[in-house]
């Protein structure tokens, strides 16, 4: 039978008569802003993630490839932003090879207006789309409902009016790109300072027709303050209750074991990005 | 005395003379209005109230404050023990009284109130000067209010009470008037026997008396101001230590130290 | 056509918005909260012969910040008029509103007490005193985690933490409001040395526990400072400037240090 199912709809509404509550997203509360300037536009972002009031990370990446001339910041739930970015980013690329044309800025706003539009607001996804394409300079807001907007400098996020305040009163036609670059990371900074939502670095990605430029950590105006003691505990501090030997052996049975050239050389699996 | 008693006199009908005033009658006037000559009548009555009272001593020392008083027996078949003249009001604060023993159940209570809700407040015993003040408090509170409230007192009190307590600062006595002061005494006698007995205190008392010394002075002094033959039914003593705080003594403790005072 | 009752007519019957269990009614209940978040962290301990009380200076409300100084700890029973000096701390975090009626009722209450019993009040006794008065307001209580620091009859530190309706402790250290629970862990770690032990002193549980000792006061406000920034680091709401007030027997002493801003 084709249609809509709706017998999640029936099953949700029952635990949800019983008081089991809706899971909950995480949204993050952010400033990101975007600025238009002779012959180029400008994103910028700050870098804080929060859950509830907690910092959950204090140096995370809002600024969204989308294509090599069209990048994104995203504000809301941050699933919904790396996603839907992810996803635009990928049909806009399958697009441009089908047409055989550069993406262009207006297309990609178009495209997550309609998926965001499909999903009536559920998808928490707040975005700053801008880039440069045969057309020229683009910049456009895009809310969780769909509904898009064209300017030349925008906000958004927990401190869209703290940034918004400065380009109010700071912003001009026919912008440098450093004056523009400049402008931008200062409203970033009004978020980061007056936002608690906001806080940490400033990003800023600057796109002319020429080339992009990720700034990742522009200005780190809140690096960590230096520990007054140290916290290393004496060898033994803990209790161990408990210990059990894996031979190796035993574990070959369900990994496989490599043996590793020598004591002294650390292998790196993974690098993790570690403050300080 | 009788001087006085008659600028009494004088003051009311000099009062009254004046129709329009508030005072034109005497038995309307508040107990708080003051006569031409700045005297409170109801006041200085309820002095001579506390002397027709029976006689009450305290005596402080060094470790401790001892309270006497003397127990009118006025009929063979009174029950002495329901005579009440020393009562707690804490357990490190007792009180003697001389005067109208109605009017100090009042203040006894008020004074017991106090000290509880000071417990309850602030987790330490109620200071004896504070106790004392408190029951003050009460007593002046025979006048109409500052906004001229109507009084819910008639009359001053017509009782004096001998606060005996210890605190941080040591064993104190105080002397607790109707008309709202308060004094602290080494050793102060209040009632019909006052006189003397506050003479004899003056001479016998110094700072060095044992616990055991101001029992005998007490004993001895009530002795010299009683009517009556004294004897271990007609006198009650009680003592506020930092050990056992508040006691009444029992009659075996009086037997005993009505026994230690000199006969003479 | 479907039924009128059926969720799918009527809407959605739940969101993330609304509370479950309450859909089902149309009748709108209008209510008026009285209490608002203001946010920000406090934290005391006591030493052998000194209290310290600590607190960030950031008020918040949702994600404004309404000044980055609002102090949280205040001395109690100071006299301008008679030059009496404090000598108990008292740090209130939670509803600012609640707090500062707080501070100034218990500081009126202390100085009549100085006035009525012509003695300081002590810490033991202002500390059931602020039981009482958190207590008198149980159906409509002052918002607030407080915490009471001083010297004991002994001269020792002493610290006392209420919930907000008056029950009572003494503790050693206590940490309140919005980080508390990123700060006591630490606290418990390293001022009474919870999960420590002595290295070699047993097998497993026969491990013997690192014992508590009162800390001296330079290492005390190291721990404060470091508490602090680690809590700016991980919690919005706290920031801007830490507050300490050091009682100890020669007075108050009071030191602010800057905090991030972010």
């Amino acid at each position: 039978m084709p249609g809509f199912d709706f017998s999640h709809h029936n099953r949700n509404a029952a635990l949800h008569a019983q008081g089991v509550p809706l899971p909950k997203a995480t949204s993050t509360g952010t400033t990101i802003v975007g600025c238009i300037f002779d012959g180029g536009v400008v994103i910028a972002a700050d870098t804080r993630a929060t859950s509830g009031p907690i910092v959950a990370d204090k140096n995370c990446e809002k600024l969204h490839y989308i294509a090599p001339q069209i990048w994104c910041a995203g504000a809301g739930t941050a699933a919904d932003t790396e996603f839907t970015t992810a996803i635009i980013s990928s049909n806009l690329e399958l697009h441009s090879l089908s047409t055989g044309r550069k993406p262009r800025v207006v297309t990609c706003m178009t495209m997550l207006k309609q998926h965001l539009f499909r999903y009536q607001g559920h998808i928490g996804a707040y975005l700053v789309v801008a880039g440069v394409d045969p057309t020229g300079v683009g910049l456009y807001t895009v809310h969780a409902h769909g509904s898009t907007d064209k300017l030349p400098y925008v906000t958004m996020g927990s401190g869209s009016l703290a940034a918004m305040s400065v380009f109010e009163t700071q912003w001009k036609p026919k912008m440098t790109k450093d004056e523009a670059v400049k402008l931008a990371s200062d409203a970033i900074q009004a978020g980061i300072f007056n936002d608690l939502g906001s806080g940490s670095n400033v990003d800023v990605c600057v796109i002319t027709p020429e080339k992009t430029t990720l700034l990742r950590n522009y200005i780190k105006p809140n690096q960590r303050e230096q520990k007054q003691r140290s916290y290393l505990f004496k060898r033994g501090t803990t209790a161990v209750l408990k210990e059990k030997v894996i031979t190796r052996e035993e574990i070959s049975k369900y990994v496989t074991v490599q043996e590793l050239p020598s004591d002294d050389d650390v292998v790196v699996v993974e690098k993790m990005d570690i403050d300080a | 005395m009788f001087i006085a008693r008659s600028e009494y006199d004088r003051g009311i009908k000099y009062v009254s003379s004046f129709p329009e005033s508030r005072l034109s009658s005497t038995s309307n006037t508040p107990p708080s209005t003051f006569s031409p000559e700045g005297r409170l009548f109801q006041v200085e009555y309820s002095l001579e109230a506390i002397k027709l009272g029976s006689t009450a001593i305290g005596v402080a020392t060094g470790s401790g404050v001892i309270l006497g008083v003397e127990k009118r027996v006025t009929s063979t078949l009174l029950e002495t023990s329901s005579v009440e003249k020393i009562v707690e009001i804490d357990r490190h604060i007792g009180c003697a009284m001389s005067g109208l023993q109605a009017d100090a159940r009042s203040m006894v209570e008020h004074a017991r109130v106090e000290s509880q809700n000071h417990a309850f407040h602030y987790n330490e015993p109620l200071r004896v000067e504070s106790c004392t003040q408190s029951i003050c408090d009460l007593a002046i509170r025979f006048g109409e209010g500052a906004e001229g409230e109507e009084s819910i007192m008639s009359r001053p009190f017509g009782v004096a009470l001998l606060v005996a307590g210890i605190d941080e600062d040591g064993p104190q006595l105080y002397h607790a008037e109707p008309s709202g002061t308060f004094y602290r005494y080494d050793a102060k006698a209040i009632g019909s026997g006052s006189e003397g007995a506050q003479a004899e205190l003056q001479n016998e008392f110094h700072k060095s008396l044992t616990l055991q010394e101001a029992e005998t002075l007490v004993l001895k002094t009530l002795k010299q101001v009683m009517e009556e033959k004294l004897d271990s039914k007609n006198v009650q003593l009680a003592s506020v230590t930092k050990e056992k705080g508040f006691r009444i003594y029992s009659d075996g403790e009086m037997a005993e130290v009505v026994g230690r005072v000199p006969t003479n | 056509m479907l039924n009128a009752n059926s969720p799918l007519a009527s809407g959605p019957s739940y969101s993330f918005a609304t509370p479950p269990n309450q859909t089902s009614t149309n009748i709108k209940q209008h209510s008026f909260n009285p209490y608002t978040d203001n946010g920000g962290s406090t934290l005391g301990i006591t030493g052998d012969d000194f209290a310290i009380l600590a607190g960030d200076t950031r008020s918040t409300s949702g994600y404004n910040i309404n000044t980055r100084y609002a102090p949280k700890v205040f001395k109690i029973g100071e006299d301008d008029g008679t030059g009496e000096s404090a000598h108990i701390v008292l740090s209130v975090v939670g509803f600012a509103a609640d707090g500062n009626a707080l501070k100034e009722r218990l500081n009126a209450i202390v100085k009549m007490y100085r006035y009525q019993h012509g003695k300081p009040m002590s810490v033991k006794a202002c500390a059931q005193r602020l039981s009482t008065i958190l207590y008198g307001k149980r159906f409509f209580p002052y918002y607030v985690h407080a915490i009471l620091g001083g010297l004991d009859e002994e001269g020792k530190g002493a610290l006392y933490s209420y919930d907000p309706v008056g029950s009572y402790e003494r503790e050693q250290c206590r940490a309140a409001g919005a980080a508390a629970s990123l700060i006591m862990p630490f606290l418990d770690n390293q001022v009474n040395f919870k999960n420590q032990y002595i290295p070699g002193s047993g097998e497993g549980h026969a491990l013997e526990a690192r014992k508590a000792t009162p800390l001296p006061r330079a290492e005390v406000e190291q721990l404060v400072r470091d508490a602090f920034t680690s809590a700016v680091e991980r919690h919005i709401e706290v920031g801007d400037g830490l507050q300490m007030l050091v009682v100890t027997k020669n007075g108050i002493e009071e030191i602010y240090d800057p905090l991030k801003k972010d």
